[in-house]
């Protein structure tokens, strides 16, 4: 029971420090500052014992007397946890400055992001399918709020009825599917429905597949995949900073967390059936990805739709998971870390912009001249660019290194080239902006670096990249990259069938 | 004798009502119903097989998605008012302006 309490510890903080806030949001004295710092600490804390959690626990059910096996605790879940939790921690001091600058933030919206974490790492946690759906509703709910909360503009409002419409029709296929697996199995939990596929393989599963193929779609709807990918790059731009780069980087690897546990442990008797949809669903999402980001004018719409094609990226490797390869897991793992850390340096300069000028850096043309404007931002623009790209000596060429290792070592090798012509295409995109960032003439004046928690987490995100990238190897006894690799390969094996 | 089958017909048909609902209706306020009435589909499906199997479970994850359903049509009516005090509409055609 203790024991029990010990591991419940950080979801509870993230709950009990979201009903404080919502508590205190009444309050009008406080200082938006400090909202953000409580949310800050309250989330560190949690970090930490996250941390600890990750060395002890092997394989573990959250109360099982009361919950039956409903939530259960690995390596895997925890260390989805940790990354939650640190995306939080960053979106949130990074956009500091940006919060102050804009007058419709307030208290309640710390709340709001606190449920929305407290979401993802139920997500994290569930072994079964209701739980997943309600985890699943509980994040995105309090995410159609927050990107609608710049309340004064139009865009913003419409972002959210965008998102709000498609995503609870998601949503819904996703409950329509559990209800078809529950009649066919009897029950929802994942170890059961994978015993049940294996015990009747010759008997009919066809209403199974279809109840799973209703899951998938909700699944890939809300990582963005094609065919599902057209509210993508309305919503990114029209909602605000903060939460932009939230539903980029943390709500992404929310999802990818339940898509991993479901696709290694429900999925795996009836992969014939379903890994001809998955390597369509792929190459149509780096293609559609692709072609968007090109026509893209705006910076935001952009990175948003490059995020699509990094999504692609990630489906080829759960391809790879189906066809036999024995690290390709591990390689998505890694590339939503590599992908975290280079967008959400990305959205961090743009918001940190937001904040700091009066003129809006929102276009192409905005860029023009701009490392002479700002020097050291621009470096670390160009590192976030050149990661999201996948160049040499930065974390995401690693990241698509491991993920087009893990298709050739199946044997697709067609695969593995589109892939690789995909990141040629992709540096069209990265590379205009920092050709616009180097070789133009400044309109403006050189400015000053200006020191601020949110410029200086920047360029620590930026050393980072840099650091996952050649540092492996160069320091002895701190563990590289690779060290990465090794950590969600241990994770992965922690995961009960 | 009516059987599970037909119950899970039922759903179905619902479940279809509400897909075409939410794909031809233009109001706002047409489409939260259409998404209500499929989510009550799926309820219909869960509380069938829970009398089927016997099992209390699906019962109660009927409840679980009445509540999650009401949550959503909550947020969705707050999103209504705002839209409609700005726009003085709530029809789809008129609202939508970004084109990604």
């Amino acid at each position: 029971m203790i024991w029990d309490l010990y591991l419940v510890m950080p979801l509870a903080l993230v709950f009990i420090g979201a009903l404080f806030l919502m508590l205190f949001s009444l309050v009008k004295q406080v200082e938006l500052t400090n909202y953000n710092l409580v949310t800050v600490a309250f989330l560190s804390v949690s970090l930490i014992i996250e941390l600890i959690i990750f060395q002890n626990v092997e394989h573990d059910y959250l109360f099982e007397t009361i919950f039956a096996k409903m939530f259960i605790v690995d390596k895997l879940s925890t260390l989805f946890n940790i990354l939650f939790l640190s995306g939080a921690i960053l979106t949130l001091l990074i956009n500091n400055n940006y919060f102050k600058s804009r007058d419709y933030y307030n208290g309640e919206f710390f709340a709001l992001l606190l449920f929305s974490i407290f979401g993802m790492m139920m997500l994290a946690h569930t072994n079964e399918l209701i739980t997943a759906f309600i985890s699943i509703e509980l994040a995105s709910i309090t995410l159609y709020v927050l990107v609608g909360y710049n309340h004064h503009s139009p865009k913003s409002s419409e972002a959210m009825l965008k998102y709000i419409i498609l995503g609870s029709l998601a949503g819904v296929f996703f409950i329509l599917g559990v209800a078809l697996v529950y009649g066919v199995v009897g029950s929802t939990y994942l170890g059961d429905i994978y015993s049940y596929l294996i015990h009747h393989q010759n008997s009919d599963i066809s209403l199974l597949v279809v109840g799973m193929m209703f899951m998938m779609v909700t699944l890939l709807f809300k990582i963005g995949a094609a065919p599902f990918h057209s509210w993508v790059v309305d919503v990114y731009i029209g909602s605000p900073f903060p939460v932009t780069m939230f539903m980029a980087t943390t709500l992404k690897i929310a999802i990818f967390s339940i898509l991993l546990r479901l696709f290694l442990v429900d999925f795996a008797p009836i992969y014939p059936l379903i890994l001809e949809i998955i390597k369509v669903v792929a190459i149509a999402t780096l293609l559609l990805g692709s072609l968007l980001a090109i026509a893209q004018t705006q910076l935001k719409g952009m990175l948003a739709a490059s995020s699509i094609v990094h999504v692609g990226y990630m489906l080829m490797a759960l391809y790879a998971i189906g066809v036999g390869s024995s690290f390709a897991a591990s390689a998505i793992i890694f590339y939503l870390i590599s992908y975290f850390l280079s967008a959400l340096g990305a959205f961090g300069i743009l918001s940190f912009l937001a904040s700091d000028e009066e003129k809006r850096h929102l276009s192409f043309d905005d860029f023009k001249g701009f490392a002479h404007e700002r020097p050291y931002m621009a470096a670390a623009m160009t590192i976030f660019m050149l990661s999201l790209a996948g160049f040499p000596s930065t974390i995401g060429f690693l990241g698509k290194f491991y993920i087009f290792m893990s298709v050739v070592e199946t044997g697709e090798i067609l695969l593995a080239g589109l892939g690789i012509l995909i990141a040629f295409i992709s540096i069209y995109y990265y590379f205009k902006l920092i050709a616009l960032m180097y070789f133009y003439p400044s309109p403006n004046p050189k400015k000053r670096f200006p020191f601020a928690i949110s410029t200086l987490l920047i360029v620590g995100v930026a050393l980072m990249i840099v650091w996952g990238g050649i540092g492996t190897g160069l320091i002895p006894f701190v563990a590289g990259a690779d060290g990465l690799l090794t950590i969600a390969s241990e994770a992965l094996k922690t995961i009960g069938k | 004798m009516i059987e599970l089958s037909h119950y899970l017909v039922v759903s179905g048909i619902l479940f279809s009502i509400g897909v075409v609902g939410v794909l031809r209706r233009k109001n706002l306020l047409m489409l939260f119903f259409a998404t209500e009435i499929m989510l009550n589909a799926a309820n219909i499906a869960f509380a069938a097989v829970s009398s089927y199997y016997g099992d209390l479970s699906g019962q109660m994850f009927a409840f679980f998605i009445i509540a999650v359903a009401a949550s959503e049509v909550a947020v969705g009516l707050g999103l209504l008012i705002v839209l409609y005090k700005k726009q003085g509409t709530l029809d789809l055609d008129d609202l939508a302006v970004m084109k990604g």
